[in-house]
């Protein structure tokens, strides 16, 4: 056996030691990183301790900040997707839904499904995403003479009401939370409008458009497409590209289709309308 | 068989066959990403498939490894005793339903989140529940390993705790600790997102706690290599340990100084400042201490074990060591490939250079290098070394044991060299896709092809590695075979030192060290409100 330590316990100087120098490394840590850093570091005039602490917490505004935010020159949409919003865009009641739905039937059909292709079909469209329309037409981010009426007329509970019932009609391909592997989704393909759907065009910064319309994934607000009519789907992508639909937050759409040529548009349209694409 | 070493045996083969699949889609994910002919080239394979291989690579293989090692350390420490078998047990059948329940998802393509999950990207619940489950089901190992190691020292008193156990329980602590992080993560943000309670989550501080097991993991996943260069190593190149004590301080360092340092991850997000990034920065340079006391350790015990075997001159003693043991031959390929894979590490930790390479193949480059190279190829080596003693029957194949090593060295350099290379030429990271038509694309497609075929290699050093271990399971039992013997150090301590005997103070140095470092920039979220974003679900639209 070994001798023990003489000195074990919370008090000894090996313990205390490890505490100085740690303590040490600390304080030059801090030191540098909060006081010296944001006080000498070009373009962050810290001009006493407070401030350059306030610096290195990231709770400072740049010099060049204005008082006054300008506003911008369009307001793409109203629609902020918190809590709230979100919550209550989800909570719409089928059965009134269908009621107030009785006001569309004369454009978008008896179940959601119309004849008029350049009217896009409603049933089994996704709730969040025709509440957030509803929103736009209501506050004309999103431009239509009798849709801005409609939605004026309605409230947003309503709206959510309605977006509820249109949703649950057979209609526009869902997904259904899994995902078949298929070859040729890649820039490897031939067919080049499957490529333009699951890979996009690297050299045109376009990404696919399965990245957010399914089944790549699904965000918030952008609808699945498989089902909907293809002069509608046409004529959005036209409208986005010349920006006369301005109400995609943070322009995803006007920039995807401002680089799309006319026969692209054409041909996405009639993939997205006949199904061939995006089951799963 | 003894029902002691069957525990660890079994935590190792489960390690290992998780880890062939794995290996098998890693293979696969080179050539979806070359433009070399790929079948079922779909991205969305890609993404489940960086999941499976990631979460089997990150949390599964390594904690079934380290798990397995420890019972095994734990075991032949205290001569054949292992305390809380049952726990172990409950442990090990928690993991795998953690592991299963978790892949499945990922398999049915509704969790492809990658196993850094990033929100705000949601998959299935099941995937998440899958995951704490298998950090749930390696907190038992934790518990068994500090109970063996009191355990060691009221049978041993006025004793040090041998270097294999106290390392092996400090690196089950420092996966503890470092398991928090991303637990946190996945109850308290993610899964009320995944279940459909909530909507938003607050990406700020997902990535923030998940940072805090980011970089720790990788030492957790290093600290079973660590402790066999230190305790296996000179054994088996029939020599001695230069210093017990340095070993001792290089694992006390790691488990101090490899937690708060995550933020280094985070240097070119927003949520944060630039004070505690600094910070955070100069403790990540700590860590290099305890990795080049080692290096300095290990190539001294190196040399003792050389000359005792009649090594002269000043590089004399390299030729005489026994460099047909896999044990010595995989320490020396492991620390050459520790060597570049360090050097990136500093890369990465250092502000202004890590903004040249955020988000670049460099990274993934780096940990393939790291871990892939530097760690796996000791826990290949730990695997023939403990065979023998698991299964009491000789390892058969040497040679092809050492080919296996060599090939896996090889493979890991022409897989990892060219991708960091492409990721300097700006190649990003997580594409399933790049168009090679793209002349600023194309001048990386060799590059890209050559890292493929370095997979491939991999792959079939991995069929050799079982090749051998079945072969020598398929071997006669031999009763002669002796238990696990520990390097002795030359110069062992020469009192009880209690600082170096023991991890309660240490561990409590890291809980302030955690409050000090991460406090704040945690703290900041819940009065900073307002910073939640919509989850991004993957396989359906938002309808709950």
């Amino acid at each position: 056996m070994i001798p023990e330590d003489p000195e074990p316990g919370i008090g000894s100087a090996w313990k205390l030691l490890v505490i100085c120098v740690l303590s040490g490394v600390l304080v030059v840590g801090f030191g540098v990183g909060f006081i010296l850093l944001p006080a000498f570091q070009p373009g962050q005039h810290a001009s006493s301790v407070h401030e350059a602490i306030q610096h290195a917490l990231g709770h400072h505004t740049h010099d060049q900040f204005p008082e006054v935010m300008p506003l911008p020159e369009s307001i793409p949409t109203y629609v902020v997707w918190d809590e709230a919003t979100i919550h209550q865009a989800l909570s719409g009641d089928a059965v009134r839904g269908e009621f107030i739905a009785i006001n569309c039937t004369a454009c978008h059909g008896e179940k959601g499904m119309t004849e008029q292709k350049w009217i896009p079909n409603l049933a089994g469209i996704n709730r969040i995403v025709l509440y957030k329309q509803l929103a736009d037409f209501r506050s004309e981010t999103r431009l239509s003479g009798p849709m801005s009426a409609i939605a004026q007329a309605i409230s947003p509970q309503q709206a959510a009401d309605v977006a509820a019932y249109f949703s649950m009609l057979p209609g526009i391909l869902r997904s259904e939370g899994m995902r078949v592997p298929e070859s040729g989704r890649s820039y490897r393909t031939r067919d080049d409008v499957k490529r333009l759907i699951f890979a996009g065009d690297a050299k045109r910064d376009l990404a696919g458009c399965a990245t957010c319309h399914g089944p790549g994934a699904y965000r918030l607000g952008a609808p699945s497409l498989s089902g909907q009519n293809r002069d509608y789907i046409e004529q959005q992508l036209h409208n986005f590209a010349q920006g006369v639909r301005r109400n995609d937050m943070n322009m995803p759409m006007r920039t995807v289709a401002g680089v799309l040529t006319a026969d692209e548009m054409h041909r996405l349209a009639v993939a997205f309308s006949s199904s061939t694409y995006q089951s799963q | 068989m003894d029902r002691n070493r069957l525990l660890p045996l079994v935590h190792l083969w489960a390690s290992f066959l998780t880890f062939l699949p794995a290996i098998g889609l890693g293979v696969w994910q080179m050539l979806m990403r070359s433009p070399l002919p790929t079948p079922i080239d779909d991205p969305n394979v890609y993404y489940a498939s960086v999941t499976a291989h990631g979460s089997i690579m990150a949390y599964v293989f390594p904690t079934l490894f380290a798990m397995g090692f420890g019972y095994a350390i734990a075991n032949s420490s205290r001569g054949g005793v292992l305390s809380g078998r049952m726990l172990a047990w409950i442990g090990f059948y928690v993991l795998i339903a953690g592991t299963v329940m978790a892949l499945v998802p990922v398999a049915l393509g509704c969790s492809s989140v990658l196993y850094t999950f990033y929100p705000t990207l949601v998959g299935s619940p099941w995937y998440y529940l899958g995951v704490v489950l298998v950090i749930l089901g390696s907190f038992f190992w934790i518990a068994v390993m500090v109970i063996n190691m009191r355990a060691w020292k009221r049978d041993n008193p006025g004793q040090m705790v041998p270097l294999a156990l106290f390392g092996i329980t400090a690196c089950a602590l420092l996966w503890g600790w470092t398991a928090l992080g991303a637990a946190s993560e996945i109850l308290f943000q993610i899964l009320p997102v995944a279940f459909g309670w909530r909507h938003t989550i607050d990406a700020g501080l997902a990535r923030t706690l998940f940072s805090l097991t980011l970089h720790a993991i990788v030492y957790f996943w290093l600290f079973p290599a660590y402790i066999a260069y230190y305790t296996l190593m000179p054994q088996a190149a029939g020599g001695r340990l230069y210093s017990d004590t340095m070993g001792r301080i290089a694992f006390i360092l790691f488990l101090v100084f490899s937690l708060p340092v995550g933020l280094h991850h985070l240097f070119m997000d927003p949520e944060h400042g630039s004070g505690f990034k600094f910070v955070q920065a100069m403790l990540t340079f700590m860590v290099v201490l305890p990795t080049l006391l080692t290096i300095f350790t290990i190539t001294a015990s190196l040399e003792i074990a050389g000359r005792l075997r009649g090594g002269k001159g000043l590089f004399g003693w390299i030729r005489a060591l026994p460099w047909d043991e896999p044990m010595v031959l995989a320490v020396a390929l492991s620390l050459l490939l520790l060597g570049p894979g360090g050097f990136g590490g500093l890369i990465n930790m250092s502000f202004a250079m890590n903004a040249m390479i955020h988000n670049t193949s460099w990274v993934t480059a780096h940990f393939h290098l790291i871990f892939g190279g530097a760690v796996v190829i000791m826990y290949f080596a730990i695997a023939y070394e403990l065979w023998p003693r698991l299964t009491r029957r000789p390892l058969i194949s040497k040679p092809i044991a050492c080919r296996q090593l060599w090939l896996w060295f090889w493979g890991i350099l022409i897989v990892t060299v060219p991708w960091h290379i492409a990721g300097l030429m700006g190649q990003p990271r997580r594409y399933a896709i790049f168009d090679y038509s793209d002349p600023s694309e194309a001048r990386m497609a060799p590059l890209v092809i050559i890292s493929a075929a370095g997979g491939f290699i991999l792959f079939f050093s991995v069929l050799l590695f079982f090749f051998v271990l079945v072969r020598s399971n398929l071997a006669p039992r031999s009763e002669v075979m002796p238990p696990v013997r520990y390097s002795l150090a030359i110069n062992p301590p020469p009192t009880v030192l209690p600082l170096l005997n023991g991890l309660g103070f240490w561990n409590l140095i890291l809980f302030a060290l955690l409050l000090i470092s991460y406090g704040y920039p945690i703290g900041q979220f819940f009065f900073l409100r307002g910073q939640d974003s919509p989850g991004y679900s993957l396989t359906r639209e938002l309808s709950r």
